[in-house]
């Protein structure tokens, strides 16, 4: 079976002695090891399924669908890790913590609060400038503009939330500035408030908003503006009756991708905000980062923010967009 | 042609336009402008002028290994998420394959996952199958994190390569692995490298994950992290200055290969 495989499936009537492949890839191809591993393997079907679908799946099932199995698992446990002497049983207590502690359900009530108000007002601010680009930029300096506004994207989260501190300190550059002109005579506390943390979230994410809304945006065709606009359409009935309903995939797949990525931002909140805005992550961490017979708790808290987020963006989605949609 | 969008709301949205980029591109030249200031605290207005603080930075160790570290977790991530992501989006335009839609679900899963909760699971997860947190777990974080981004843009290429690029190949006495290599992987070749620099990007930014899955040793933004949280100084700025303008040309690079494998 193995030694006939050396020729068979290569193209009846060949000299085998003749290399099939003449560069690179010839040597590893001719070689017995290739020959009976994998050159035997695709010979088959099963083999070629087993090829391209084994690595992919094993990975997929452990690695993306694992670690939220686990989290699952863990957070049903009265114990983790498990210490000698200390038998873990099963239980919903870690859940109940949740709702019996109001100071563990503000937190979360605020994550909410930062993420839906920074998802409309990057939806608001993002919205004009997106337009802007997909429509009044001529075709050939779109990309031009397009690729300005994404410079700020290549510092990394960490680099843009430092940033911010430059703009809001106390001696940063608007209360100096302020105070220059003589609008006010000392600065106006704006670092680590729920201000300065908003303020840093739009900053962070708003890219995450141009993307899908630029590429809805410009698909509308021209045309329909010019036939809106003949048909006597003034800007702002032309901008209601046909910009916005057609722009809808855009609008509903940024806000998920933003209030996604601001329920779980963890350093902003860290560096931006004061005492008075923990937010859900901070308090999750401790039950990582403090006693470590806490991480059912953890556990089970990272799952109900992980619930009520996706429901709340899936509701959101079916209310604007009318159907189901992946955020991509 | 008659203009249809009249000049007012024109004028507005090109004000508002550059306004915006203002509004993006100012806290950063803030800090970068900082960084040259000739004092030990950060505040405006700068006075006096130094290179100092680079010339500190570049001396300091820590920095030196952060970047070492950083990059290194980088490349390994980069490489063993685009061999997986190539391979996944594979299997999902195979013919003959179903449950595409499921797998492509699956795949996209730790993209919806919001950052916090994912690094969470993650280090439950290592520690349920006892491997210790450090680099290998940063990797394997990192990984997972990126997977999505690179099937997605796999996929986005795949779809568009004619299908009978592969069947020549096999006619002529290819066998599946050697179309692959020799056809498939060259036509996907400009995507995967735009796609390979973005999870570079993702990893060198990476905070959250790091944190949770990270030991002692410090990368780039858990460095950043710590200097900002013990106090200001300009040298941080220089810092982020130095990162910021490597991560910005490499990010640029990708766009212009992206652009390129796009019009060709």
């Amino acid at each position: 079976m193995v030694s006939s495989n050396t020729t068979a499936g290569y193209g009846a009537g060949r000299d085998a002695s003749v290399p099939r492949y003449s560069t690179g890839i010839a040597k590893v191809v001719n070689s017995a090891l290739y020959q009976h591993t994998l050159g035997a393997a695709v010979e088959s079907r099963i083999g070629r399924i087993i090829l391209l679908a084994g690595v992919p799946l094993i990975w997929l099932i452990m690695l993306h669908v694992g670690p939220i199995y686990q989290m699952l698992k863990i957070s049903l446990l009265s114990h983790y890790p498990v210490q000698p002497g200390v038998e873990s049983r099963f239980t919903f207590d870690n859940y109940a913590i949740f709702f019996r502690e109001s100071l563990y359900f503000t937190p979360l009530i605020k994550s909410f609060i930062f993420a839906t108000a920074a998802t409309a007002v990057t939806l608001v601010v993002v919205y004009p400038v997106a337009y802007y680009v997909a429509k009044i930029v001529k075709p050939e300096g779109r990309s031009k503009a397009l690729l300005l506004l994404l410079v700020p994207f290549w510092a990394g989260e960490l680099i843009r939330t430092f940033s911010v501190i430059m703009l809001l300190a106390n001696r940063g550059a608007v209360n100096v500035l302020l105070r220059e002109i003589g609008l006010i005579d000392r600065p106006i506390p704006m670092l680590y408030t729920s201000f300065s943390l908003g303020f840093g979230l739009v900053y962070l994410i708003c890219l995450y908003m141009l993307l899908p809304l630029y590429s809805a945006i410009e698909k509308i065709p021209s045309q329909y503006l010019d036939a809106a606009a003949d048909l006597g359409a003034g800007p702002f009935t032309r901008f209601r009756r046909i910009i916005l309903p057609l722009s809808k995939d855009g609008i509903v797949s940024g806000c998920s991708l933003v209030f996604l990525t601001c329920i779980g931002v963890f350093a902003t909140p860290m560096l931006l905000g004061g005492p008075t805005t923990v937010l859900f992550p901070e308090t999750i961490s401790g039950f990582f980062h403090g006693a470590s017979d806490k991480w059912p708790v953890g556990a089970a808290f990272a799952l109900i923010m992980l619930v009520t987020a996706l429901i709340t963006a899936g509701i959101f989605m079916r209310l604007v967009g009318g159907k189901k949609r992946s955020a991509f | 042609m008659r203009n249809m969008i009249s000049d007012a709301p024109r004028t507005t949205l090109t004000a508002f336009y550059w306004a915006f980029l203002l509004y993006l591109l100012l806290p950063l030249t803030l800090m970068m402008a900082m960084s040259f200031k000739d004092a030990n605290f950060v505040a405006f207005p700068i006075g006096d002028w130094t290179l100092d603080w680079y010339a500190k930075v570049m001396a300091d160790k820590q920095f030196l290994e952060a970047c070492l570290y950083s990059v290194m977790i980088a490349a390994a991530s980069t490489l063993a998420a685009t061999t997986l992501g190539t391979w996944i989006a594979m299997l999902i335009v195979a013919e003959g394959i179903k449950g595409q839609v499921i797998i492509f679900a699956l795949a996209c899963l730790p993209a919806v996952v919001p950052g916090m909760i994912s690094a969470i699971s993650l280090r439950i997860f290592i520690s349920t199958i006892d491997m210790p947190t450090g680099t290998a777990a940063i990797i394997l974080g990192h990984t997972v994190h990126a997977v999505p981004f690179v099937v997605v843009m796999a996929l986005t290429r795949l779809r568009s390569m004619p299908g009978n690029l592969v069947d020549a190949a096999r006619d002529l006495g290819a066998d599946s692995v050697v179309a692959f290599f020799r056809i498939t992987l060259p036509y996907l070749g400009p995507a995967l490298v735009g796609g390979m620099i973005f999870c570079v990007l993702l990893s060198i930014d990476d905070f959250v994950r790091t944190f949770f899955l990270g030991g002692y040793r410090p990368t780039l933004p858990m460095l950043i992290f710590a200097k900002v949280q013990g106090g200001m100084s300009p040298e941080i700025n220089a810092m982020a200055t130095l990162v910021l303008v490597v991560t910005a040309a490499v990010g640029l690079y990708a766009e212009y290969l992206t652009r390129r494998a796009r019009t060709r």
